[in-house]
């Protein structure tokens, strides 16, 4: 008899009182979250990944061993590069809006412009053979790697081929459509 | 345990909010007042509406700054209207909000004047409320002048011209060459109507009237507490 008289751990009241408490949630969910889904910006109209086509005053056959060439994405359409690779502030698909094109030991590459410490742009030392990093000191050789300043890791490279003229390179990139 | 039902819950949330402050004396004071018989007429709704009107014309409003520009930028690519743009055709759900903005001022204008022939008809203007009727226009010229700056945001050739003439107008306030003169430069902020202008309209209709109204609603409500629904004539 007395466990008659003990309160039930689940009473009808209780489940009908989560029932209609959850249909009104569920109310306020339903009803709110498209507004929710508003404030998640659309890809603006016209954006596009694909190659960029990239004119060099130099063309790329007649780069020096230790020559590198500085160029800027293009802002028209307004444009920026894709990363391939990154360490630190750099990762693999982070915009970047310029970069080196580069012949070190008979090897061309093609690196973005952004430090891998905190993404400052990083200027060529024509005298050192090295990419200076104007904001923290962070040094890099014309392969990319870091000897000196607090940058973790290599520069980032872009993914380039040549394109149809000798002065024109494709590298891979985004229309950013605004 | 026993699962708690959610009104215990309620009611626990509710005790430790009015141990430190008395809240539900604060809102049983707000909501629970006795309404005259006679101020149950429909046409006593009408500064209800335009109230939720305002609400949902900052609620809006807030949304739609989330992706407008206030940049005029040069002629052909201007980022106002890039933007405008971009909130109407490819923001999920941009066009309904932009859509509710838009029709929202609209009607709410419409409501603004149903609810002064009201207050007009009813005598709800005469002692001791004269007070609460010159708030009342404040929030009127509040309104228009919001419908003004925000017609021009968009930064299309219709709004662009109709500022201008708008302009014009204001610049033509005698004495012309004091009065007249000070408004045009002070509405323009500039030689044309161009850039700055943009962003006078901007900040005008974002962050200057907005504030205003707020204000003066508030110290309406306040004023139709103080005084009663008045009685009709």
């Amino acid at each position: 008899m007395a466990d008659a008289a003990a309160p039930k751990r689940f009473t009808r009241r209780t489940f009908l009182g989560w029932w209609l408490a959850g249909l009104m949630t569920a109310t306020v969910v339903i009803g709110g979250a498209p507004l929710l889904l508003y404030l998640w910006p659309a890809a603006p109209k016209g954006q596009k990944k694909g190659p960029l086509a990239i004119s060099l005053a130099t063309p790329v056959s007649q780069l020096q061993d230790g020559q590198a060439i500085k160029f800027d994405a293009p802002t028209s359409p307004n444009s920026a590069f894709i990363m391939a690779d990154g360490v630190g502030d750099n990762a693999a698909g982070d915009l970047a809006f310029g970069g080196f094109l580069v012949k070190n030991n008979g090897k061309l590459d093609c690196f973005a412009v952004n430090c891998s410490h905190l993404g400052c742009p990083i200027g060529l030392n024509e005298t050192a053979k090295s990419f200076d990093c104007p904001c923290h000191g962070s040094r890099f050789h014309l392969n990319g790697q870091r000897f000196d300043g607090p940058a973790p890791g290599p520069l980032s490279h872009l993914t380039w081929k040549e394109g149809t003229d000798p002065n024109t390179i494709l590298i891979d990139g985004i229309i950013l459509g605004f | 345990m026993a699962i708690p039902h959610p009104k215990e819950i309620q009611v626990a949330v509710v005790n430790w909010l009015d141990e430190r402050y008395p809240f539900t004396k604060a809102v049983d004071e707000a909501l629970y007042q006795r309404v005259p018989n006679f101020a149950n007429a429909f046409y006593y709704c009408f500064g209800g509406m335009v109230f939720i009107l305002v609400v949902l014309q900052l609620l809006t409003g807030v949304f739609l700054s989330f992706y407008y520009v206030p940049d005029a930028g040069a002629p052909g690519n201007s980022p106002a209207y890039n933007s405008v743009q971009f909130i109407q055709n490819t923001q999920y759900l941009g066009w309904l909000i932009r859509g509710v903005h838009f029709w929202g001022a609209n009607i709410l204008i419409v409501m603004v004047l149903i609810h002064m022939s009201r207050v007009y008809w009813t005598g709800s203007y005469r002692a001791p409320r004269e007070l609460n009727w010159i708030v009342g226009v404040l929030m009127l010229l509040c309104i228009l002048a919001l419908s003004l700056t925000g017609y021009l945001l968009p930064w299309d050739t219709k709004a662009y011209f109709a500022t201008t003439v708008t302009i014009k107008i204001a610049g033509l306030t005698p004495p012309e060459q004091i009065v007249g003169v000070f408004l045009k430069d002070l509405l323009q902020g500039g030689p044309v109507v161009g850039p700055s202008t943009l962003q006078r309209f901007f900040t005008i209709h974002v962050f200057l009237l907005p504030a205003i109204i707020t204000l003066l609603m508030y110290v309406h409500f306040r004023f139709i507490r103080a005084h009663g629904i008045s009685e009709p004539m």
